[in-house]
């Protein structure tokens, strides 16, 4: 940006260098105007879809057709809702998931920081190994692992069960990274220390490490519950009774059984987006900034 | 070694704290230890000197059991303890980086050894206070190690350890993250606790002062090997090689490689300035190249030239408080330490004189190794 | 073996008390000690690791050689699947759907995270208003994004079509024939911009401060800043983006389930989707479903190894 500074001394010099300031000040307001201007357009692209279905979901569906839309829905309908909590299994399809969820992510959250610990800390013949298969084998996902997994949990007898649901999902080794990374962080003179002061290996993992890792064990914990939360193709396949299904393939159901209830599905749509957006509004500020922090250090 | 009322007594029976036989230790191709051997007697305070990477702080982790030795062994109060783990070896350490952990309080911390040793609430609370106020930390008790400074810090430390009463002290380097004026400090109170308490300390450092100031005797490594045990007065008058003589000593000794030859029936070391070396007709050694060394302290000035004196060429005055430290260029390009007086009246380009002490010399073979003058002292 | 060593000063030289055979037992009780207790730590985790991670694509390849039904029984018949593959339509159309999708989806989501990222890092107020309402589509499951995205592409009450309505445009079958594919991608960059975007974020606010007050000082304009300098130090980040976003958008399903449950047609019938229904929806196609999800898992394998390659041997700056 070429910039014309007029010789010092010039007749109205000191006058036109005032004006250039004001200018690129000036030039400098409208650049951020501009970048919120663009943020504000393309957070507006990204959140309209969620108005217009909470929209749609307080409508009921003579209403939902008619155009042009009514942008505020006065009165409310709630018939969309009462058939949603009442007469599907939605409540029962939320507590399977936060069920499965939870139970995975307590879990996970030990096995993981423990398969850490030795993996960062302890001696181990084959610990390279391990680690490698464990990177390789990483990325792949339980959905490309149906036929086999399917034929697995039958042979276990476990179709139809909770466990089917629990267990498989214990097998990524994401969180085993994540875990060793933030432990390999803390000083080694330490669990030294604990070790001379008569703390067995269990006791430096207890004492030691855990309350130090704990807003790793958080980034963890958040990334397991949204991960289960959002998973489908496996709860899809390996539970076929009504009262173990999970939201994501419940409110999947709603869609391909019954006719076009399109009240019934902005429902569902919007009961379902409940707990994650609590959630998530509760905990956005740690773990934007922790998780992309410990993420990135790799 | 005289105690003032100790926190314990040392458990040992046996004739030595600890002994080192012949232990080695080695990662892949690396000799970080390359046979060591050294008994530490009961209340002694023992320095393990040397450069990064000689092998000290790995021989000291080696005692304490958070490093596996290679080959040899290592008897702790007369017990085998190459296979005990560390918190059975009755050894306490003090770390570089102090170690604290940083979730619990200073009081949580000083009585966790003693809480994983199972003690009773009313002992680990009591010698936690006899602790903390031969430490002078009492105030501090309740508080966390963040909210402490550097040196609070390394009491803390010192007080963990402490309160274990163990059979003997492991400290690596625990001063070198302390500002200049603390280290000092703290040096002077780290003698007055040992004074006090009386315990077995094995101490590691590479800071040389360090080492003379606290020892009662001081062990030379480099390169993995034990170059010279003894107290610290004799390392630094009669160093066993070239290395413990330029190391041992600030600034370092004058070390000038030259010849032994016999010349008119006599022998004699020529180099770049006349030396007589005490004894060197009955030394067993053969003619061949050799080097001498002498202490900036054993140079002196003199007025005017005398037969034993030589001639140089003042290039650096470096005032230290209470001493100069010349660098003199002698004829022949050498380049010699000469400390003086505060006083004294020099310049840079002054030509000057210079004479040895007498009997100051020291001579060492091509191989680096000191020999020793006769029956001389 | 060393047996001590004479040193000047005050060593002796002397011999180890315990005889190397003792010292080798005790050795190694004592490292089989450690080796188990590192075992109960990592065991758990290894076992679920192996027992529904590594058996099952194990598995799968065996699975791969059979013909039959899961149900049914099977038999095997070698590589046959694998040679039929190509002949079977309902496959190869999965693949080249999945393919087209990726190429179709991928970009735009990078390139408008990028976008994002580059104007999201320099602001100052509201960045964190911004960062939770961009990363808010990600948290979104596929299914709900998929019933969300049919009220948006709803040919009578759309959003969309409302939109070209009030435009005075004419309507548009959004999840016809030719474009319901791109429909899909469309989905998946809505869904997952913000996470790439708040990544890239991070890096670029971990990008040192310096090189860009030298390329201030050295007069550089805006757009040359971001291509000479922000780009190639990014470069890595974006590699790794673009393969882990690849490896996302190969196993697209549960969208496709929902907003056009893998139509009209067989248009939006992707690879797991297909999988799926020869697993789940004939008797005798389990060999083929083991057969593509081989391809699939191949594919992604062959993808992470790339990655770690490149990013082993560009180690250190630019």
């Amino acid at each position: 940006m070429s910039v014309v500074v007029p010789r010092r001394g010039a007749p109205g010099a000191a006058g036109a260098i005032a004006a250039e300031h004001a200018r690129s000040r000036r030039r400098r307001r409208l650049r951020g105007l501009g970048k919120h201007a663009f943020l504000i357009v393309v957070t507006f692209l990204l959140v309209a879809p969620f108005y217009y279905v909470i929209l749609a979901s307080f409508k009921n569906s003579t209403e939902i057709f008619t155009y042009p839309p009514k942008l505020l829905p006065i009165p409310p309908f709630v018939g969309n809702y009462q058939k949603l909590l009442g007469d599907t299994g939605f409540l029962r399809w939320m507590f399977n998931t936060l069920f499965v969820a939870g139970t995975v992510t307590l879990i996970k959250v030990f096995v993981d920081s423990m398969a850490g610990y030795a993996l960062a800390k302890l001696d181990l013949t084959g610990k390279r190994l391990i680690f490698v298969l464990m990177l390789i084998l990483l990325m792949v996902p339980l959905g490309a692992l149906i036929v086999p997994l399917w034929a697995l949990v039958s042979a276990m007898g476990l179709t139809n069960t909770y466990l089917a649901l629990i267990l498989p999902p214990l097998a990524n080794p994401l969180g085993v990274f994540l875990m060793r990374q933030f432990i390999l962080g803390l000083p080694r003179d330490l669990e030294n220390a604990g070790r001379l002061d008569g703390l067995t290996e269990f006791g430096i993992y207890r004492r030691i490490v855990l309350p130090l890792i704990k807003p790793g064990l958080v980034v963890l914990a958040v990334i397991i519950f949204t991960d289960q939360f959002m998973s489908f193709v496996w709860p899809l396949i390996a539970t076929s009774s009504d009262n173990l299904q999970v939201l994501t393939v419940g409110v999947a159901a709603l869609r391909s059984h019954g006719g076009a209830d399109y009240g019934l599905w902005s429902a569902a749509a919007v009961m379902s987006l409940v707990p994650i957006a609590v959630f998530f509004f509760v905990l956005q500020r740690q773990f934007l900034a922790r998780s992309l922090a410990g993420a990135l250090k790799q | 070694m005289t105690t003032v009322p100790s926190i314990g007594e040392s458990t040992s029976g046996a004739r030595y704290a600890i002994e080192i036989l012949g232990v080695t230790k080695q990662y892949g191709k690396v000799t970080a230890l390359g046979g060591v051997d050294l008994d530490i007697e009961p209340g002694e305070f023992v320095v393990l000197l040397g450069p990064s990477g000689c092998g000290k702080s790995t021989l000291l982790k080696i005692i304490a059991g958070l490093e596996e030795l290679t080959e040899g062994e290592v008897y702790i109060g007369g017990r085998l303890a190459n296979y005990l783990k560390p918190s059975a070896r009755d050894v306490a350490m003090v770390f570089q980086n102090y170690a604290l952990y940083p979730h619990m309080t200073v009081r949580s911390n000083l009585g966790f050894p003693l809480k994983m040793a199972g003690r009773p609430r009313d002992e680990v609370n009591q010698k936690v206070e006899v602790a903390a106020n031969l430490l002078q930390i009492a105030s501090e008790l309740d508080k966390y190690p963040d909210e402490l400074s550097g040196g609070q810090r390394q009491r803390v430390a010192l007080g963990r350890a402490i309160v274990r009463e163990p059979l003997a002290f492991l400290m690596d380097e625990p001063l070198s993250n302390l500002d200049a004026l603390l280290r000092v400090q703290m040096r002077s109170e780290l003698l007055r606790l040992h004074k006090r308490v009386g315990r077995t300390t094995v101490y590691v450092t590479h800071d040389q002062v360090e080492a003379m100031t606290m020892a009662d005797r001081v062990v030379v490594m480099r390169g993995g090997l034990i170059q010279q045990i003894g107290p610290p007065d004799e390392v630094y008058r009669r160093p066993a090689n070239r290395f413990v003589a330029s190391f041992v000593g600030s600034p370092p000794m004058n070390i000038l490689d030259g010849r032994i030859e016999t010349a008119d029936g006599s022998r004699r070391f020529s180099g770049p300035i006349p030396v007589d070396v005490p004894g060197l007709a009955g030394m067993a050694l053969d003619n061949g190249p050799a080097a001498i060394g002498i202490r900036p302290e054993e140079l002196l000035l003199v007025s005017a030239g005398t037969d034993d004196s030589f001639p140089a060429v003042i290039e650096l005055v470096e005032p230290v408080g209470a001493d100069i430290f010349l660098s003199a260029a002698v004829p022949g390009g050498a380049v010699l330490t000469i400390r003086v007086d505060a006083e004294t009246r020099v310049a840079e380009g002054q030509s000057v004189h210079v004479r040895i002490a007498p009997g100051a010399t020291r001579l060492f073979d091509a191989g680096g190794d000191r020999i020793p003058a006769g029956e001389r002292a | 073996m060393a047996l001590g060593t004479e040193i000047a000063g005050g060593g002796r030289t002397r011999s180890m008390r315990l005889s190397p055979d003792q010292h080798r037992r005790l050795r190694r009780q004592a490292r089989i000690r450690r080796e188990l207790t590192a075992w109960m730590f990592l065991g758990p985790m290894f076992l679920f690791f192996v027992v529904f991670l590594v058996v099952p694509v194990v598995g799968t390849v065996w699975w791969s050689t059979q013909s039959g039904g899961i149900v049914s029984g099977t038999k095997s018949v070698g590589l046959q699947n694998f040679q039929r593959l190509p002949e079977l339509v309902g496959a190869t159309n999965a693949i080249q759907n999945t393919l087209t999708f990726a190429l179709l989806s991928i970009p735009p989501i990078l390139i408008g995270a990028l976008a994002i990222a580059l104007v999201l890092a320099r602001i100052g107020r509201g960045a964190a208003v911004y960062r939770f309402f961009v990363y808010f589509p990600v948290l979104v499951p596929g299914v709900v994004a998929g019933l969300i995205w049919l009220f948006l592409t709803n040919v009578d009450f759309g959003l969309f079509n409302e939109v070209l309505r009030f435009l005075g445009l004419q309507p548009v079958t959004w999840l016809g024939g030719g474009s319901a594919l791109g429909v899909l991608a469309a989905l998946d960059v809505w869904r997952n911009v913000g996470y790439w975007a708040i990544f890239f974020v991070a890096a670029i606010i971990g990008l040192p401060e310096e090189l860009y007050q030298a390329a201030d000082l050295d007069g550089a304009p805006p757009v040359k800043r971001f291509w000479y300098l922000t780009l190639p130090l990014l470069r890595r980040i974006l590699f790794f983006a673009i393969v882990v976003s690849t490896i996302w958008g190969l196993q697209v399903f549960d969208t496709a389930l929902v907003l056009t449950n893998g139509g009209p047609g067989t248009s939006t019938t992707t690879i797991i989707f297909r999988v799926w229904q020869y697993v789940f929806g004939s008797n005798d196609k389990v060999g083929f479903a083991a057969a593509i999800s081989l391809v699939l898992i191949v594919a992604i394998l062959t993808l992470t190894l790339t990655q770690m390659r490149l990013l082993r041997s560009r180690r250190g700056g630019d």
